[in-house]
């Protein structure tokens, strides 16, 4: 396919470059020698643990998170036929985010460290299925699109209500609030096989609804004149959407903006054929959470990895919306 | 080609009955929303109603998806598009259903006079561009029955006679084609005329005999008066 394999290299690289950035970069620092030293199983013992323990599963759990993100925001702006949607519009973010903030607030956290993943995960499909329940079985795009704001009003003052209840108990409400914020600290291996899996099973189902996601960007009646099944694409659409979004809340919270910046970049780069922008949305998605990521390490104050995405995303999403169509 | 048994689609359409042939050329009247444009949408299998419907002699429930890409071209007045794909993109979607090959594309952005325009992103076409390609579209698709809602609308004169060309021409070819128009005075070029009004068919038959000055008035609530008028043709 034409216009697939130079942009793919590009992006691979510097997925690459930013992959070595996150091993050898940190208050740790580490020549890229010893990286591959260590991941060819050699290195000393202190690069084998800053490499192996720490900085690797934070890298793949942000590697997860970018493509799932990215991923997630083609999906909603296809569904939507609008470049401004993005995974955060149905309100499953926060839902994850109302999940994730009750099994903190609610002191589940303390009897597994599964818990508050667990819990964002629940707190995201739940957000989907009102949405559906809200918008029922042939909703049009625009009342999901209402029944989704609502969901993220009424889910944003849960979760602040829940932030109240913790109020003087400053561990958990200090938890609670860098959650919210989004980030890849002290990510673990645990997290690693909660979100890496799912989303590269998620990710390869996606990829063959391209074809199809082109005749619904432009219309769902046109499409289904030309002989896609519309209804069907679009629970698939729905569904994987719902799910990657809830994986990368799970193990990352509230990382805003790459749904939306991400694709918009290389639609502006590559057009906007679903079958290379899907494939490039995940790969670019992947590299700006890992350099986002590193931005976090070296900016005073460790800034966290969501502030980050939103100081380069919110005005990205202002700058669109002056811009002329 | 498409042949309805008493369609019913609550107030929007009541016991619409019709039979399209293959090799005709039929024109759907009416003031607006007589439910033109749902007869339209029924017809095309994308909007539910009840009733029987069949396209060339198979019940419309029994067809797949890409069965009916491949048999039926529909075009709709939504103009709507906000991702820049490019107008040769646009046309080749026509051939999903085939699994996109590379047949009718070329004719049909010829047939459309779109050819010029291949590289341009839908985004920034105007109006009666972006409809033409979308008919485009609907002609790659080399299907037996097109159905297409009020092509001519924000189509210069020229590229509006153009469009009714290439329907004749389509129907010479022995395809079935069903237009919505408001133009009463090319209706009357058509083989069979269907007149909507509140959702049922008031009438329907050769234009002559069907669009009479007590009709017109009676739907349409104007006086139709036979005269001299400017005749616009193609050379």
């Amino acid at each position: 396919m034409k216009r697939l394999w130079g942009p793919a290299s590009l992006l691979a690289i510097l997925l690459v470059v930013a992959l070595m950035g996150s091993l050898a970069l940190g208050e740790v620092r580490l020549a890229p020698s010893e990286v591959l030293s260590v991941l060819m199983g050699r290195g000393s013992d202190l690069a084998r643990t800053v490499v192996l323990d720490f900085r690797l599963p934070r890298a793949l759990v942000g590697i997860a998170v970018g493509a799932s993100l990215a991923a997630s925001g083609v999906l909603m702006q296809s569904f939507f036929r609008n470049p401004l949607a993005s995974p955060g519009l149905l309100g499953v973010s926060t839902g994850g985010a109302l999940g994730a903030v009750a099994a903190l607030a609610l002191g589940w956290t303390a009897n597994s460290i599964f818990a508050l993943p667990l819990a964002s995960i629940s707190g995201a499909f739940l957000a989907t299925f009102a949405v559906m329940a809200l918008a029922k079985r042939e909703a049009s795009a625009e009342h999901l699109l209402l029944a989704g704001v609502a969901l993220n009003a009424l889910f944003g003052a849960a979760t602040s209500f829940l932030l109240n209840l913790t109020a003087g108990r400053f561990e958990v409400s200090g938890q609670i609030i860098f959650w919210m914020l989004g980030g890849l600290e002290n990510r673990t291996w645990s997290h690693v096989w909660m979100a890496l899996p799912g989303t590269v099973l998620g990710c390869m189902m996606l990829l063959p609804l391209g074809r199809s996601m082109n005749l619904l960007s432009l219309g769902e009646q046109g499409a289904q004149s030309l002989g896609v099944n519309v209804r069907r694409l679009q629970w698939e659409i729905i569904i994987l959407s719902t799910v990657l979004t809830a994986l990368a809340t799970a193990v990352g919270g509230v990382i805003g903006f790459v749904g939306l910046v991400v694709p918009h970049i290389l639609r502006l780069a590559i057009g906007p054929d679903h079958r290379r922008l899907l494939p490039l949305s995940m790969i670019g998605g992947a590299a700006f959470v890992l350099v986002c990521d590193l931005i976090t390490r070296f900016l005073p104050g460790e800034l966290r990895l969501g502030v980050v995405t939103a100081l380069i995303g919110g005005p990205f999403f202002l700058w669109m919306l002056r811009r002329p169509s | 080609m498409i042949r309805t048994e008493r369609i019913n689609l609550g107030t929007r359409l009541r016991d619409v009955s019709l039979h399209l042939l293959k090799g005709s050329l039929t024109a759907v009247v009416g003031p607006n929303g007589a439910g033109k444009s749902t007869l339209l949408q029924v017809l095309a299998g994308l909007l539910k109603a009840e009733g029987a419907i069949a396209w060339m002699g198979d019940d419309l429930n029994s067809i797949s998806f890409p069965e009916r890409g491949r048999r039926l071209a529909w075009v709709g007045q939504d103009l709507h598009a906000d991702f820049a794909f490019s107008v040769r993109d646009v046309v080749a979607q026509g051939r999903h259903a085939f699994g996109d090959d590379d047949e009718f594309i070329d004719s049909a952005m010829k047939a459309l006079d779109i050819e010029n325009l291949a590289d341009r992103s839908v985004t920034r076409l105007s109006g009666g561009e972006r409809r033409r390609v979308f008919l485009a579209r609907a002609l790659a698709t080399n299907a037996p029955i097109h159905l297409w809602d009020e092509p001519t609308a924000n189509l210069d004169v020229r590229h509006g006679l153009d469009v009714l060309q290439l329907a004749t021409k389509l129907r010479n070819e022995g395809r079935a084609v069903l237009i919505s128009l408001h133009d009463l005075r090319a209706a009357l070029c058509f083989d069979q005329v269907l007149v909507l009004d509140r959702g049922h068919l008031a009438a329907a038959g050769n234009p002559d005999d069907v669009l009479t000055p007590e009709l017109i008035h009676r739907v349409f609530g104007v006086k139709a008066r036979m005269g001299q008028e400017m005749i616009l043709e193609l050379p």
